[in-house]
């Protein structure tokens, strides 16, 4: 069988809306979690960029990558890659909105504090380096009162 | 209050810098407070098998799930004490000294991987099912963008735990007789965990803390359960259980609350041993807070 760069889209495409396990309403793809999709010793691989190392979705994500495409008609492979490293800057800007706007969920701008994502107070207080999950950090915001999670990247670990 | 009650029934939010009436806050507090130490009650649970969980992925689970139920108890005793009834420490210590309470599934011993296996796929959906009721229509904004995220995040056990159990149904005879014990010790507990039925009069419900009754959400647990279960080929451990031949649902024995409430009043079987676990916990963990108490001052 030939692959074809429409196969590879094709592949792509479906691939791309597979939800994260942890946030229903987004997929891989608006997480910056799919990398490409491309053809290696003649069959098909998906490579996934983990947000965390030892993140516990990836079996989940990884069998939901291959049903999408078996779907489609192809048997692909999946490989977690170790570069590049997955930073928040990988997050759309769509999903980004849905983060903040539906999960009180905060990203650390590249430039500036991370704004409140209810009130847009920029002077959250750091409570602890993890909360539920070992990519977010949990924070508290004086202003409105609520707790908020925060998007770990390296930048934000060094405040 | 009327006119706060009108405001609750037009779908209004109650934030933490609103003029909040000293009951409601008290009752807000209370579910809070009683759902941050069901949460912490069970991430010591969890944690208990990441050691002993078969394999690296079971183990990377358990690890996660357990960090889960932690911060989630983190986040929930934060809005908690900012409702200013208790102070975090308060109810810290409360509960370990087992004056407030905790959901009645963590008064129950594990025996063994298939009990956790039950734990997460039918302790995990009962809790899932009664966190997404309340979500749907609460009234307390902290509370209700937490919830959103918590489930989101049980969502992801529950198939986990599905996936587990399915796994044990398919497996070896001992595997499934194995679950089906499992299943017997675990099934009452979970349908409990919903609770006798709701008085017409309940402040939760009128105050759009809770947005279902007890009953109605006991009823769609076990008419999405009990068929899952019998497809899996394990039996359920209720002789009275049938099918309603009028409505085609399935009809459980009636329920005997008593244990239930002496359950509650942490009088359960595994009670006091998950008090004092919680509370050595808690003490070993003395020197990491120091630590860091210590690491934050040195920063400012």
């Amino acid at each position: 069988m030939t692959i074809t760069k429409s196969t590879l889209n094709a592949v792509r495409s479906a691939v791309a809306l597979v939800k994260d396990p942890e946030y229903p309403d987004l997929n891989i793809q608006q997480l910056g979690i799919l990398e490409d999709v491309v053809i290696d010793a003649s069959s098909i691989r998906v490579d996934l960029v983990p947000t965390i190392l030892g993140c516990p979705a990836l079996d989940t994500i990884e069998q939901d990558v291959l049903a999408a495409a078996r779907a489609l008609g192809y048997e692909v492979t999946v490989r977690f890659c170790h570069s590049p490293a997955w930073t928040p800057d990988r997050i759309s800007d769509d999903a980004k909105k849905i983060l903040a706007h539906e999960y009180t969920i905060a990203i650390t701008p590249r430039t500036g504090n991370t704004e409140c994502p209810l009130c847009g107070h920029t002077s959250l207080e750091k409570r602890s380096d993890v909360g539920p999950t070992a990519c977010r950090s949990v924070h508290w915001c004086p202003n409105c009162r609520n707790p908020i999670e925060v998007v770990r990247s390296r930048k934000a670990q060094d405040q | 209050m009327d006119e706060f009650e009108a405001f609750l029934d037009a779908g209004g939010i109650v934030e933490p810098n609103d003029d909040i009436p000293e009951r409601y806050r008290h009752a807000v507090f209370r579910f809070i407070e009683l759902h941050a130490n069901s949460e912490y009650m069970g991430g010591l649970t969890e944690r208990d098998w990441i050691p002993k969980a078969p394999g690296m992925h079971r183990k990377l689970t358990a690890l996660a799930k357990s960090q889960d139920e932690i911060g989630h108890a983190h986040l929930l005793y934060m809005v908690a004490a900012d409702l200013e009834v208790k102070t975090r420490e308060e109810m810290m210590v409360d509960l370990l000294e087992g004056r407030t309470h905790f959901h009645n599934v963590f008064h129950y011993r594990v025996h063994s991987w298939a009990d956790q296996i039950a734990v997460a796929y039918l302790v995990d959906a009962a809790a899932l099912a009664s966190q997404q009721a309340v979500f749907k229509n609460c009234s307390y904004g902290p509370y209700k963008r937490i919830l959103r995220r918590v489930i989101a995040e049980e969502g992801f056990h529950m198939r986990n735990g599905e996936e587990m159990m399915l796994l044990m149904a398919h497996g070896t005879n001992t595997q499934h007789e194995m679950m089906q014990e499992a299943i017997n010790r675990w099934w009452l507990p979970a349908v409990q965990l919903f609770g006798p039925d709701s008085r017409p009069d309940d402040e939760l419900l009128r105050w759009h803390i809770k947005s279902e009754r007890n009953e109605d959400l006991r009823d769609r647990y076990v008419q999405k359960f009990v068929p899952q279960l019998l497809n899996g080929g394990f039996t359920i451990p209720d002789p009275g259980l049938r099918k309603d031949p009028d409505d085609g649902k399935w009809k459980i024995s009636e329920i005997d609350w008593e244990p239930l409430k002496k359950t509650m009043r942490n009088g359960g079987p595994d009670s006091a041993r998950r008090i004092a676990d919680a509370r050595s916990a808690w003490e070993n963990a003395d020197w990491v807070r120091t630590a860091l108490d210590a690491a934050a001052k040195a920063h400012t």
